[in-house]
């Protein structure tokens, strides 16, 4: 495994972060990390291992609470059992993506994290992908290493069968 | 009563956003928080006609918690929705081929939700 070029996968899970925060009504925008206010607080995180022939890593999701309550409008469960499937649901929609390329991952079940200023710091200088709402803010990173000579390719292969889309339902 | 239901979710809030929908259409539910219990649950009760399963949980998955189902001959009267973010359609084709009647992607809309149920529940009981 090595470290690669990111940007290709950066550029799916940003498309997949906004199509997420979309699904729950959330309009989110991105911001650059010069524009992350240092008082507002990283307060839950959450992270999903995968692993696969081509590819491995972790995705993290860290949210404020104003932003993450502004996804579960019921105020079901818990704000750290939440922020854990949502991370769950985000790294669904990069896997289904990846395997519209021909990639295939498998997941993990997500881990929670919480705490006062959680810190945005990924391995490698990679920097978080930073989102901010009406209220509050989000940010995604995903920390990867490719399988060597391995290149996320940038159309999809011929004859690959597209997965069952986020929010569809299909009946046998 | 052809009302009850069986969730199985890991997440605790995924449960009760699948509940809310469900009671709310007249149903009733029980818990599991992985496949592990699910089984149970279908082992200990047999008044359980229908259940939302998701796919990927710790110490039991959603689709080994089927093939356990099947080898006891429980699952061919049960209405089994399939509820996970995975869309894989070699995952799908798998919970076919164990007997699931439907696969949803999350996130879901509840009210999609309980009219894939309400059908599944009358195919299944008119099969029966």
């Amino acid at each position: 495994m090595r470290s690669p070029d990111n940007r290709p996968i950066d550029n799916l899970v940003y498309d997949c972060s906004r199509e997420l925060f979309a699904a729950y009504t959330l309009d989110m925008h991105p911001r650059s990390r010069h524009d992350f206010p240092a008082s507002e607080e990283l307060a839950l995180c959450g992270v999903m291992g995968f692993g696969g022939k081509q590819m491995r890593g972790a995705l993290v999701l860290a949210t404020t609470r104003e932003a993450l309550e502004q996804t579960n409008p019921g105020n079901f469960g818990s704000q750290r059992d939440w922020v854990c499937e949502l991370a769950n649901q985000l790294v669904g929609r990069v896997k289904n993506r990846l395997l519209l390329l021909g990639v295939e991952i498998l997941l993990a079940t997500p881990a929670g994290l919480s705490g006062e200023n959680l810190c945005p710091t990924p391995a490698k200088l990679r920097s978080p992908q930073i989102f901010a709402a009406a209220r509050g803010f989000a940010c995604v990173w995903i920390d990867c290493e490719f399988a060597d000579g391995f290149e996320l390719p940038a159309v999809p292969p011929a004859g690959i069968e597209a997965p069952v889309a986020e929010g569809d339902t299909v009946m046998f | 009563m052809d009302k009850k239901i069986l969730i199985v979710d890991d997440s605790a809030t995924v449960r009760q956003q699948v509940r809310v929908a469900l009671l709310g259409a007249g149903f009733e539910i029980v818990e599991a928080a992985d496949g592990v219990e699910g089984l149970q649950a279908l082992t200990e009760r047999d008044d359980i006609v229908g259940v939302v399963c998701d796919v990927n949980m710790p110490r039991m998955g959603g689709l080994e918690m089927l093939e356990l189902v099947k080898a006891r001959g429980r699952l061919a009267a049960l209405a089994v929705l399939m509820l996970t973010t995975e869309g894989q359609p070699a995952l799908v084709q798998r919970a076919k081929a164990l007997g699931a009647k439907g696969w949803v992607v999350k996130p879901f809309k509840p009210e999609l939700l309980v009219a894939a149920m309400r059908k599944l529940i009358a195919v299944c009981g008119s099969a029966a």
